[in-house]
């Protein structure tokens, strides 16, 4: 058939319009077919009469159609402007205002607890005591509102001056490094009475080669994960001489965060150096291991002696890709100890 | 006059090849539904139902007592958008 535009003379016009309630008829009957199929379909399957029950019932269901009222013919806002008795504090109170109300006042909502916990930890800062672990921890758990975060963190930054995960924070490159550190589930120590001044050097060295020695700002306790072997923290031959087991160590200091650093304010600063770059892997360590050639003396001092960075550094040569398998184990025996 | 019934046949031809015919029907079904042609009716069956017996009712029976109701039962403002999109599918398609 050809395509021509539509003339739109009389006659045609007329058939245009019989033809179009033609076809409105035939839809309308094929809906009415449709219909007569299902009800039919009904009515031998059984399930027609189904939603009809006796004369009573039916009345007693019926359909409400009046206005103020809905269709059960229950009042909808009867309740609104009423007034309850609070069973704990036996005031009135408004409808709609009671259920807050009552999380308030029977100290049962989520924020009544959260303020609860403030006042606490506000009490507890003062005097130190050591059970408000979890307090301490759901304050900074809260639902943030800057103020209130600002206000929680400045007493607990006020409370440590010294302790060497604040000067850590302080270098504020160091967002990685924080992260790794708070993110995995080490083993808290529930001695939150040290301080890194009141021990003495050996006892710092003597701790701190065998445990992480993070202290925590939440929590103010002390990391008790025992260091790692290193094994995995050495970059790839290729870029490094490797006899020069100094570099390496810096290496070391610099890929496993935690373990060394803290002792040292000078190696803590080589460490945020470090983790700036860590994640752009292969050309910027060797300038790197240029850098910390200098702080590494340093470093390198700090530990109980060259044994165990030699050690370190031969495990390290042979195994950096093997950090993740490593990590693996050790965390899971963390586990266990929790366990 | 052969060549009208061959326009027709044309039309509805073209109708059901681009699935216009379909989508009429849909638009059609839903409205009856809204507006509660459906639901009056499905009483007017029960009516006829129960008149004839449950057990004996034939698809027949139902068709003839419910389609004339049925037709005449569609309110006008759904007859009327019908008629319209008809047209203009006519309008759009049709060729004389």
């Amino acid at each position: 058939m050809k395509m021509e535009d539509m003339p739109l003379s009389g006659p045609d016009n007329t058939k245009l319009e019989a033809l179009v309630h033609d076809i409105y008829s035939e839809l309308v009957e094929d809906a009415c077919l449709g219909l007569c199929f299902e009800v039919h379909r009904a009515v031998k399957q059984g399930y027609f009469f189904l939603d009809e029950t006796d004369q009573e019932s039916m009345k007693e269901f019926e359909i409400v159609d009046q206005p103020g009222v809905d269709i059960f013919g229950q009042v909808y806002n009867q309740w609104k402007n009423k007034e309850c008795e609070c069973p704990n504090c036996k005031r009135l109170i408004a409808a709609s205002r009671f259920a807050p109300h009552l999380e308030k006042c029977l100290g049962m909502g989520r924020n009544s607890s959260r303020i609860a916990n403030r006042r606490l930890a506000s009490n507890n800062n003062m005097s130190k005591s050591e059970s408000d672990q979890e307090d301490n921890d759901d304050l900074n758990d809260n639902d943030w509102s800057y103020g209130a975060e600002k206000k929680a963190k400045k007493r607990k930054s006020d409370k440590n001056q010294n302790s060497p995960r604040r000067s850590k924070s302080l270098k504020h490159k160091n967002g990685e490094l924080g992260s790794s550190i708070t993110s995995e589930p080490y083993k808290y120590n529930y001695n939150t009475g040290i301080s890194y001044e009141t021990l003495g050097p050996d006892e710092v060295r003597s701790l701190l080669t065998t445990q992480c020695g993070v202290i925590s700002e939440h929590t103010k306790k002390m990391c008790t994960r025992p260091s790692l072997p290193d094994a995995d923290a050495v970059v790839e031959s290729d870029s490094f001489d490797i006899p020069d087991g100094q570099t390496l160590m810096s290496r070391l200091q610099w890929e496993d965060s935690p373990d060394i650093s803290p002792t040292d304010s000078a190696s803590s600063k080589a460490s945020t150096n470090h983790s700036d770059s860590r994640k752009p892997k292969k050309k910027k360590r060797t300038s790197l291991g240029l850098n910390s050639v200098g702080v590494v003396g340093v470093g390198g001092g700090s530990l109980t002696g060259g044994s165990s960075s030699s050690a370190q550094s031969n495990i390290s040569l042979s195994t950096k890709k093997k950090r993740p398998k490593l990590s693996a184990p050790s965390i899971s025996s963390i586990y266990d100890d929790l366990n | 006059m052969s060549k009208d019934s061959q326009m027709r046949a044309a039309i509805n031809q073209k109708l059901i090849e681009m699935g216009e015919r379909e989508r009429l029907k849909e638009v059609l079904r839903a409205k009856l539904v809204e507006c509660g042609w459906k639901d009056q009716l499905k009483a007017h069956c029960k009516d006829v139902i129960r008149e004839k017996g449950l057990e004996h009712v034939t698809v027949e029976d139902l068709v003839t007592e419910v389609t004339p109701k049925g037709r005449a039962l569609v309110p006008d403002s759904v007859k009327k958008e019908l008629l319209q999109r008809i047209r203009a599918f006519l309008a759009q398609h049709a060729t004389l």
